[in-house]
């Protein structure tokens, strides 16, 4: 079952490199940050993590590959982020969201949806967090060959 | 050899027309302009992005100075176009490549098909929407309906975009389909998961490049930008949604 997962994820974010027309053979590695994303998340929620800080923790992780995959392969880091949280995106919670509010449970709907946008805010600032901290350390790193600072 | 100012303003304008236009981040857009002026020569330069318009100031060493703006209307998203901009710069600032060979890679890059068609990109939709409904769980059928769901959204999106150009719409139109189809296979087949199949249906509609874009523009200080991408992001959300929300209340009936 989790290999069959795992497959699906890799699949899912080759195709969303697909989708945006990502140079194609760009298209392996973003399968793999999809899979080391959604690995982080699903191990921390198995070891009992709440599923907000299991998403925070995978976008950490994220933005940390991408970064470092831009730098390696020169290419914006965008390129790995898009496909790479997509699995994360909390696509159940939302529709559970939805399902409630048009059935008329407004209180659970409104509960559900703070838990989606947290969920969401937790993506978001993981991204964030990752990717600005892996640039101010790389940015002092090469705080002497100052050519390089801040591209990527 | 000397380039002329209205000559460097229409590189640099065009490779930032380009990058702005596929899906680009603001402060990647302007930090390509001013790279590829300087290394034509410019002296100095300033660059101002925001997601619907380029705008670049360039002085020469006599203290002359030009002004360009470029006003950008469609926007699509092809991140291989960006990602080679991105090296044309590169080489450019490291004067791998003139400026005349520069300027025809960069109209070539614009002009040409690049990435997968419609059906290759209907199929990585479907495949998208399959995979979702696995990670939720779901069994055979209902991932053969998620991916045919998926499928479906995409070419909707395809149809409309051709026709009608606004985002919004085909957002909105989609979350509809997705929806229904999800019904639809309820109604035929009581024992059918609806909820999976809708899931798998609206993944391909995240809006990846908005939020990703949103967040890093935020990130760098581009207040202006990612607020602007950050309300793009939740206006498709809120279509998709309320796209879904007709689609199940025709299940109430």
């Amino acid at each position: 079952m989790l290999g069959l997962k795992i497959a699906a994820v890799f699949m899912m974010s080759a195709s969303i490199g697909i989708l945006y027309r990502i140079p194609r053979r760009l298209l392996f590695y973003d399968g793999l940050v999809g899979v080391i994303t959604w690995l982080v998340m699903y191990t921390t929620t198995q070891a009992g993590g709440n599923i907000i800080l299991a998403d925070f923790l995978g976008s950490i992780a994220l933005g940390v590959v991408a970064e470092a995959l831009a730098r390696f392969l020169k290419k914006p880091a965008t390129i790995f982020i898009i496909p790479g949280f997509i699995p994360l995106v909390p696509g159940g919670e939302a529709f559970a969201t939805i399902r409630f509010m048009v059935e008329g449970h407004y209180t659970d709907g409104v509960s559900m949806g703070m838990k989606t946008i947290l969920i969401g805010g937790a993506i978001a600032f993981g991204i964030f967090v990752s990717s600005t901290v892996y640039r101010l350390v790389i940015n002092y790193s090469m705080e002497n060959n100052k050519e390089n600072a801040g591209k990527s | 050899m000397v380039i002329p100012l209205e000559q460097i303003a229409k590189i640099a304008g065009l490779a930032g027309e380009i990058m702005l236009k596929n899906g680009a981040e603001t402060y990647r857009v302007e930090e390509t302009m001013e790279h590829i002026a300087k290394a034509c020569g410019a002296v100095k330069v300033e660059s101002f992005v925001i997601p619907t318009g380029v705008f670049l100031t360039v002085h020469d060493s006599s203290e002359r100075m030009l002004t360009s703006m470029w006003r950008v209307r469609a926007r699509t998203i092809n991140l291989d176009r960006v990602s080679k901009v991105n090296e044309l710069s590169r080489r450019l600032a490291d004067k791998r490549i003139t400026f005349n060979d520069a300027y025809d890679i960069l109209h070539h890059i614009d002009l040409e098909r690049t990435g997968f068609s419609l059906v290759p990109s209907m199929l990585a939709s479907g495949v998208i929407g399959g995979t979702t409904a696995v990670l939720q769980n779901a069994g055979a059928f209902e991932i053969l309906g998620a991916f045919g769901a998926a499928l479906t959204v995409r070419y909707i999106a395809h149809v409309v975009s051709r026709r009608h150009g606004v985002q919004i719409t085909y957002e909105f139109i989609g979350g509809m389909a997705a929806a229904l189809i999800g019904v639809l296979l309820a109604v035929l087949y009581p024992e059918t998961n609806r909820d999976a199949i809708i899931i798998g249906g609206i993944m391909p509609l995240v809006p990846g490049v908005a939020i990703t874009n949103a967040i890093r523009d935020v990130m760098v200080g581009d207040l202006l930008s990612g607020l602007s991408r950050g309300m793009e992001a939740a206006l498709t959300a809120m279509a998709v949604t309320m796209g879904v929300v007709i689609g199940l209340a025709v299940h109430l009936l």
